[in-house]
């Protein structure tokens, strides 16, 4: 899809470590329309973290490499310099909602003050003015407005990430990351969040990129699936098609692992362990543990297009 | 940068029952700060009490001030210069006796020893054995008085330079993690083991000895200037090496120490977000590094405080500093106990208040004193 | 055994830690050189001073490698003694005896020395000799000394003497006695020269020596007070007092804070609570002064105050961070299972808490060692110090109470304040170091 709202090409973010070069982000590609939820489903290590800190140009101090093509709106942002890039895109075209939002707000200032801050620094609005916006999107988020002027810290789990989420919003970007948004909370609330994402899905036209291992929560909000394995993106497919029949020997298994509600079929487990992001193996990365594995897996198999729109990176479906 | 941004932006007020509820914890977190250092402050008093008395030094003075009140007094009335000598000498002993009982010099040790308590503790400090104000008095307590604005001057200016300087500098560094400069201070950590004083010495021989440039010690010039322009310059001017003494003895340990921190509170999940907000980095240094990190700076720079407190007696000494420590250091070469006590009392008292300013200055730093971990709200 | 292996290797990687250790081990070599070589009781006695022991020693003198840094050569003592060099014994037939000696140096230096002495003793039974003391330079000129009886000892501190002095009509008698023109405005005179020592002995077993001490401005390798002692007796033998002091004082610190920890911990309650508000009590009671005090009324003995110090310092902030870690460890199962099997309390602290911190010590402790010997230096420096004992910081006291900055002295308080800080910055490098390698959170920083 050409035109869309985001573009990712051949994506790298590799890490140097005491033990050797970390390739997290290994050659992603992908593109994303506007309005709609791309959930990134995989493992802990598979670097779908990265994918997001890459997408928002959040480096560490010990990148080895980082480069790639990352389109907003059909414009190549990888070359913008670092002032360019926090003015123009962080923020007020990309957001992100991060994990364990424990300590996404600081502790030492109130949270409106928190959530004001992008829309004094990047749309230099008058202060009554934002305030406006603050109490509109805390409304929109459903955090009751007397708790504007309380501190991180005297907020719950659940009210703390809708906080985080309400200031995701407050610039009304194009597209919001979120990273394991709701793993770190408990069932109640996680539905509440994800009523949450819903609603402002319909109301606005934002789009999201849900990166999760929690398959089944982001079956509620997803409308494109992508799965990421040791680096990479194994399959791409619309949400429907996915969650019924995943093509992807790995996404099968990840399917058979979910517990059904009207289903007795016994549960399956994936033998083994994913690869280390180290020393990345020739060939096709989940070959060693894949029981459909035959002698093509030893080379690495490219994103295969099949006819019905869907991708695979798989010698299965050449 | 955008200057619209004040760090205390409360977006809505709180409710009147909010604001009574922060004046409620203010007002019990003061109480229970005030009560610990002042039990601090009578703890150390007393202390420094039966260290002084155990040996009965204490009681000898009373004895001898009693001794010489009755004698001046008996001196003084005419009517009993007519009395034969035994007679004299017999009201003599009258009056010491007296005296001696109204000061309690016969209760037992321990209540003696809680009346002394009281005494220091109100600053009723007595009369100097042989050092005398600069006005004249005997009284410890204006002789105490007298020197203390000169501590305070050297005091306050090397802890406001100290503080200042190393905290840019280790804000400044936290950003160049594994630079040269760095490096350096990591290295140099060590150096603050030696106290102020040992590197004031260093610097009078090659400031003061070798190079002529700054003086060798005091407050003033001598004869001191009488335009107080002049005499504020000349002040300037025998400040800076005691001030540079104090500030190189801690600086590197300072600096290395609060880098640290800043380093371990930079990659915190906050400082992140605030990144990916897309603040400058200004306003993510001062706003999320520094304003976090704060309190545990201030609770580590009291420590530090207490410390330099007790180093300015000898720095005071060898700058030859009009000062408490100063006091302290004649007062110990003529044996005068009066003063050495005193002196004692009024620094318990001077380290209780510094700790309680900055007490207060944490208070106003991190909500949680003020707001306290009020119920959670859903 | 293979955690001490890996810890060497580790040590590798902090060039400071193998610094500071390096001097640390270098220290206790010289101290326990120093110990071997000089009897504790010689040193306290050469320290003492007293009559006679420093006599031959200039006062005031720079140290010898002082050379290096002067274009002009300076003094070293030049002693010339009677029995060493001889003297002409002549028995007269009045029953007198006449001794004649001439007590001859050389002098090639481009500095006058600091001061001159004569030592005469006689022997004899009842009558004292007269003597006859002639001062020859090298140019002719000759100085008549006034007469002298000597008693058994005679000691004859030439250049005290005002009289001689305004005699010559000089600003110094070594002036006089050392330049080449009348009037003390010459240069100063290098070559040959003597005192011509007469005697008359009016026994005939009477007997006279005679020695002649030219007081240098060099001394030995450290130079000398105003007390004319050597400074390096001093300097060396405060290092194994320092060192001592330092250790002793960490370790009793040490253990106890650990024991008042363990116990708080272990037993909980109100005992852990009162602890913890003596910590802090603690930390804010003004220390220095309460030594002051025991030092002004009590004793100044460097064990009293060592005691004085252990338990002013046991209350330390180490206690807040041991007992985290006591925390942790109570929970532990294998605490749970010793208490099952009935171990009594002191035993679970002492054999199981006790030695799981002892990494977590290491640094703080060899960090806390430099911080008492500065604070005797401290104590010293007040005047406070242990009147016996040579230590560094008395050195510094002694030569702050002379002026010596004022003065020019710098060896004075240069060398024991460079012996102070390479004692505190060997275990303060090493400490350092070692914190950064035992504190895993200080090691990504």
């Amino acid at each position: 899809m050409n035109n869309g709202l985001l573009q990712v090409e051949e994506l790298r973010l590799h890490y140097r470590t005491t033990q050797g070069v970390v390739q997290a982000v290994d050659g992603v590609t992908f593109s994303l329309a506007p309005r709609q939820a791309l959930a990134v489903l995989g493992e802990s290590g598979c670097g779908k973290s990265s994918l997001a800190r890459a997408i928002l140009r959040l480096l560490p101090r010990n990148v080895e490499v980082y480069d790639g093509c990352v389109r907003v709106n059909g414009l190549n942002v990888m070359p913008l310099d670092e002032e360019q890039f926090r003015r123009d895109v962080r923020w007020s075209k990309i957001s992100i909602v991060m994990q364990a939002a424990m300590n996404a707000l600081n502790p030492v200032l109130r949270v409106a003050d928190q959530v004001i801050e992008p829309l004094l620094v990047h749309q230099d609005q008058q202060h009554d003015a934002a305030l406006a916006r603050v109490r509109d999107v805390f409304q929109m988020v459903g955090v009751p407005l007397d708790f504007m002027a309380r501190y991180a810290f005297e907020l719950s789990g659940g009210m703390r990430q809708r906080v985080v989420l309400a200031m995701a919003l407050v610039l009304n970007p194009s597209l919001v990351l979120l990273d394991e948004p709701t793993s770190a909370l408990d069932v109640l609330t996680q539905a509440n969040i994800m009523n949450v994402l819903k609603r402002i899905k319909k109301d606005t036209s934002t789009s999201f990129i849900l990166i999760t291992h929690d398959i089944a929560t982001s079956s509620e909000l997803a409308d494109q699936v992508a799965v990421m394995y040791a680096g990479q993106l194994v399959e791409i497919s619309d949400a429907a098609r996915f969650f019924r029949e995943p093509l992807h020997p790995y996404s099968q298994k990840l399917m058979a692992s979910v517990p059904r509600l009207r289903d007795d079929t016994k549960l399956e487990y994936i033998p083994g362990r994913p690869p280390s992001l180290i020393a990345l193996p020739r060939g096709c990365r989940f070959a060693p543990r894949c029981l459909q594995r035959f002698a093509k897996c030893d080379q690495d198999p490219p994103m295969i297009h099949t006819e019905d729109g869907r991708q695979v990176r798989c010698w299965l479906y050449e | 940068m955008n200057g619209g941004i004040s760090t205390a932006t409360v977006t809505v007020p709180p409710s009147r029952s909010a604001w009574r509820e922060t004046l409620h914890r203010v007002g019990l977190y003061t109480l229970r700060r005030v009560t610990v250092l002042l039990g601090t402050v009578v703890i150390g008093t007393y202390l420094a009490v039966l260290i002084a008395n155990w040996g009965g030094e204490v009681d000898k003075m009373r004895e001898a001030q009693c001794k010489e009140k009755a004698g001046m007094s008996i001196q003084a009335d005419p009517a009993l210069q007519v009395l034969p000598p035994e007679e004299r000498r017999r009201r003599y002993e009258q009056e010491v006796e007296r005296c001696k009982q109204l000061q309690g010099l016969d209760r037992p040790f321990f209540a003696r020893s809680l009346e002394y308590l009281r005494d220091a503790l109100t600053l009723s400090l007595g009369r100097a054995m042989q050092l005398t104000s600069d006005s004249g008095s005997r009284e410890v307590r204006n002789i105490i008085l007298e020197r203390l604005p000169a501590t305070l001057l050297l005091f306050g200016t090397a802890d406001l330079v100290l503080f200042f300087t190393a905290i840019s500098i280790a804000l400044f560094l936290s950003r160049r993690y594994g630079s040269v400069f760095d490096r350096l201070i990591v290295a140099l950590a060590p150096t603050s083991t030696a106290p102020g004083w040992f590197y004031g010495i260093f610097l009078i021989l090659l400031f003061a000895g070798l190079l002529h440039l700054l003086p060798f010690g005091g407050m003033v010039d001598i004869p001191p200037p009488t335009a107080t322009a002049e005499y504020a310059v000349s002040v300037l001017h025998h400040l800076i090496l005691p001030v540079a003494a104090v500030v190189i003895g801690s600086i590197c340990l300072s600096i290395y120490s609060w880098r640290t921190f800043f380093l371990i509170y930079s990659s915190e999940d906050y400082v992140e977000m605030a990144k990916a907000k897309g603040l400058p980095s200004g306003m993510i240094q001062r706003r999320y590094i520094l304003r976090p990190t704060l309190p545990p700076i201030i609770t580590g720079f009291s420590f530090m405080l207490i410390s330099l407190w007790q180093g300015a007696i000898i720095l005071e000494t060898v700058f030859n500093w009009p000062g408490l420590g100063r006091l302290l250091y004649s007062a110990i070469g003529s044996q005068d106990t009066p003063v050495i006590v005193g002196t004692v009392v009024i620094y318990g008292y001077l380290l209780a208040l510094t700790v309680f300013v900055l007490d207060i200055v944490y208070a106003l730093i991190d909500p949680r004193v003020k707001v306290g971990e009020r119920g959670i709200g859903s | 055994m293979t955690a001490l292996l890996t810890g060497l290797r580790q040590l590798r990687q902090y060039p400071s830690a193998i610094i500071g250790l390096t001097m640390v081990f270098l220290l206790l070599l010289l101290s326990l050189v120093t110990v071997l070589t000089i009897p504790y009781s010689e040193a306290i006695r050469l320290w003492r001073g007293g009559a006679g022991v420093w006599d031959e020693s200039p006062e005031l003198a720079r140290p010898t490698w002082f050379q290096l840094f002067s274009a002009r050569k300076l003094p070293k003592t030049i002693i010339v003694d009677t029995r060493q060099s001889g003297k002409e014994t002549a028995d007269q037939p009045d029953g007198t005896r006449v001794v004649n000696a001439s007590l001859r140096f050389e002098f090639p230096y481009d500095e006058l020395p600091s001061a001159v002495g004569l030592w005469l003793s006689a022997t004899y039974k009842e009558a004292q000799p007269f003597v006859i003391l002639t001062w020859r330079k090298p140019n002719g000129e000759e100085v008549a000394f006034e007469e002298r009886t000597p008693q058994q000892t005679d000691r004859y501190f030439v250049s005290r003497d005002e009289r001689l002095r305004e005699r010559l009509q000089a600003r110094s008698v070594e002036e006089a006695l050392f330049d080449a023109g009348s009037r003390g405005n010459g240069a100063l005179l290098r070559g040959t020269y003597e005192l011509a020592v007469e005697g008359i002995l009016f026994e005939p077993d009477a007997d006279l020596e005679a020695r002649l001490v030219v007081y240098g401005k060099v001394h030995g390798i450290a130079g000398t007070d105003a007390q004319r002692r050597d400074l390096s007796v001093a300097l060396l033998w405060g290092t194994p007092i320092a060192l001592m002091f330092g250790l002793l004082a960490a370790v009793g610190t040490t253990i106890f804070s650990l024991m008042i920890s363990a116990a708080g911990t272990w037993f909980g309650g109100r005992l852990d609570a009162s602890i913890q508000r003596l910590t802090e009590i603690n930390a804010m009671l003004p220390g220095l002064t309460l030594l002051v005090m025991i030092g002004m009324f009590y004793s100044r003995s460097l064990w009293v105050m060592l005691l004085a110090i252990i338990l002013l310092s046991m209350f330390s902030l180490g206690i807040k961070t041991y007992r985290a870690i006591f925390l942790s460890l109570k929970e532990a199962p294998y605490i749970e299972a010793a208490r099952t099997y009935g171990a009594g309390s002191f035993r679970i602290i002492f054999r199981y808490m006790i030695p799981r911190v002892i990494p977590m010590l290491i640094p703080a402790f060899v960090t806390a060692i430099p911080g008492f010997v500065f604070l005797e230096a401290s104590l010293s420096i007040l005047g406070l110090g242990d009147p016996d004992i040579p230590t560094w910081g008395k050195l510094l006291f002694d030569a702050y109470a002379n002026e010596a900055l004022f003065k020019g002295y710098y060896y004075w308080v240069l060398e024991p304040a460079a012996l102070l800080m390479i004692t505190g910055m060997s275990f303060a490098m090493s400490g350092f170091a070692l914190d950064r390698m035992f504190n895993p959170r200080l090691r990504t920083a």
